[in-house]
């Protein structure tokens, strides 16, 4: 039978942000995705080069639009790591509960966008984007902007939290967790839903290991692997973080990987409260013209980001560092998508893209 | 209101008088007189209130484009979700196709990769087309500046309408932005 080829993107409403694929068809059949990246190019790793050390971090917020604190904090530690400074244990706390308020919103903006995706859900994209409003309004009371931070300070964070943050953030971790039940409610009983991620875009576990992909992808395919568990910086370790996974592979189970991480990072984010130091100062270094000389010449750490794991190393230099290579978890998902997308039809190729939970800025850094 | 035989002599009279005042009275604007404006014309008989009621109907119709680059987008997204409620003020549902289309809005940084598609894009737009600029990467390159792949500001590749600044501006200022654009549409202020 004919091959036919078609072209989607850049610009389309599904591929959320600029990608563009190239799909040869046999019939409705997917014989093989193309990706084409370098739409969104700027050349971070290379101007990271030309600034000084703390300058960088907003540089780092805007790879991945969707969880910047992630990727600020996963920068900020790797410089105090090549600096050989120590993070204060209220601030390490502090860290853990905005990164997980981070996890949270950036899962809610996935589920609304996915919904969206699988035929016109928009009730889940309205509601995921109500809740995701309530913890950004949070992450704004700690950092006191919206959606770039800019808050991780090389020891700590930039400032005290507020008085009542931790009453705040409770009362939004009750609605959460009513919330969170009753999108499992709505949308598990929703057969569109249903019909078009059960069984859709399954990758196993062996695949899922060569091709590396990392987060909750992997984790759906019953790979047991998470750094807060396999390799716990900050408090993870005090913490009793359960690793959530399922068996199957398939474009459910990364939902539902997503939905429990948002359960459990709800629970990780009420046990960081109660084991929080009471005493004590969680304000790091402010910026100044100087930081400290460099105590490692090479260092690397890696994160487990809302959509996988980042590695960053650096090559440091006084003041400034001669290099920084970013492993960005959205980059190797997406080669994973020719993969999983072979055999399909055409029309559930969004719906796995869509669960890889990409980001275009990540990708193309 | 009577029923109008469109294929009598009485609307092609009609439809060329009132081609004849639209494209006076919005002189250097591209636009096409259609059916409905000869409607206009013969309901209103008044080549102002004509004039008014296109613009009127235009002002509060502005559909933005479901087209997002980067960080900004996501701004996007939360001006259409329900916190803001862009559509009380005629913002309807981001139409994913250009043709539908009245805004677009440049939403993140621009690359050089990323020019000819904009610029088709906004060619594929159906005239009267508005470009907001959203952000400070899309009006004059943000932070990246320095960066070898980025172009300093949209407005060099096509004609800008209004410019919000911030990094991401938040979705209230798309909601101020358009609410200028709608003003500008309406002739209440200035280019």
């Amino acid at each position: 039978m004919a091959i036919t080829r078609i072209n989607i993107g850049p610009v389309h409403p599904s591929t959320h942000g600029v990608l563009r694929l190239v799909v040869d068809l046999d019939g409705d059949m997917i014989e093989r995705v193309e990706t084409h990246i370098g739409f969104l190019h700027r050349g971070v790793e290379k101007l990271v080069e030309t600034r000084m050390y703390m300058q960088s971090p907003a540089y780092m917020e805007k790879l991945d639009y969707v969880a910047p604190l992630s990727y600020d904090e996963a920068y900020v530690a790797v410089v105090e790591k090549a600096l050989g400074i120590e993070v204060k244990e209220r601030a390490q706390y502090a860290r853990v509960i905005l990164l997980e308020l981070q996890r949270i919103a950036s899962h809610l903006l996935w589920l609304g966008t996915m919904c969206n995706d699988l035929g016109q859900m928009f009730t889940v994209f309205m509601w995921s984007f109500k809740d995701r409003d309530m913890v950004l309004k949070l992450l704004e009371e700690a950092s006191g902007n919206r959606m770039f931070y800019v808050n991780v300070r090389l020891g700590g964070l930039q400032r005290e939290l507020p008085p009542d943050f931790e009453a705040q953030t409770l009362e939004v971790m009750d609605y959460m967790e009513k919330r969170t039940a009753e999108y499992e409610r709505y949308i598990e009983r929703n057969p569109v839903f249903m019909e078009r991620m059960k069984g859709v875009g399954v990758l196993s576990s062996k695949d899922a290991k060569d091709l590396g992909v990392t987060g909750p992808v992997l984790r759906a395919s019953g790979v047991e692997y998470d750094v807060r568990k396999n390799n716990p910086y900050y408090v993870y370790e005090n913490l009793h973080f359960s690793m959530k996974s399922q068996e199957k592979g398939d474009n459910f189970s990364r939902y539902r990987v997503r939905i429990m991480e948002i359960k459990e990072s709800i629970r990780l984010i009420r046990e960081a409260f109660g084991r929080m130091p009471a005493s004590g100062d969680m304000a790091g270094m402010p910026i100044r013209l100087r930081s400290p000389e460099p105590v490692n010449k090479v260092s690397k750490l890696s994160r487990e980001l809302p959509r996988g794991e980042c590695l960053m190393y650096m090559v440091a230099d006084p003041q400034k560092p001669y290099r920084l290579s970013i492993r960005s978890p959205s980059f190797i998902n997406l080669a994973a998508l020719s993969h999983i997308a072979k055999g399909q039809r055409l029309a559930d190729l969004f719906a796995i893209l869509g669960s890889l939970d990409l980001v275009m800025g990540c990708v193309d850094r | 209101m009577a029923m109008v035989d469109y294929d009598g002599e009485e609307f092609r009279n009609a439809r060329k008088e009132m081609d004849g005042l639209v494209e006076k009275s919005l002189e250097g604007r591209e636009l096409r007189p259609n059916v409905i404006f000869a409607k206009l014309a013969e309901i209103t008989k008044s080549a102002a209130v004509t004039k008014d009621m296109i613009r009127w109907s235009r002002q509060n119709s502005v559909w933005p484009m479901q087209f997002g680059l980067a960080c900004c987008a996501m701004e996007l997204m939360d001006f259409g979700s329900a916190r803001v409620d862009a559509e009380r003020k005629g913002y309807l549902l981001f139409r994913g196709t250009p043709r539908q289309c009245d805004v677009m809005v440049v939403a993140g940084w621009v690359t050089k990769s990323m020019i000819p598609e904009i610029k088709r894009l906004y060619e594929q737009m159906s005239s009267p087309k508005y470009v907001v600029s959203y952000g400070e990467c899309a009006t004059c390159g943000g932070p990246w500046f320095e960066s070898y792949n980025i172009i300093k500001g949209i407005d060099q590749v096509l004609p800008v309408d209004v410019y919000v600044a911030g990094c991401p501006p938040r979705p209230e200022s798309l909601f101020a932005a358009l609410i200028k654009l709608q003003k500008k549409i309406g002739g209440e202020i200035e280019d």
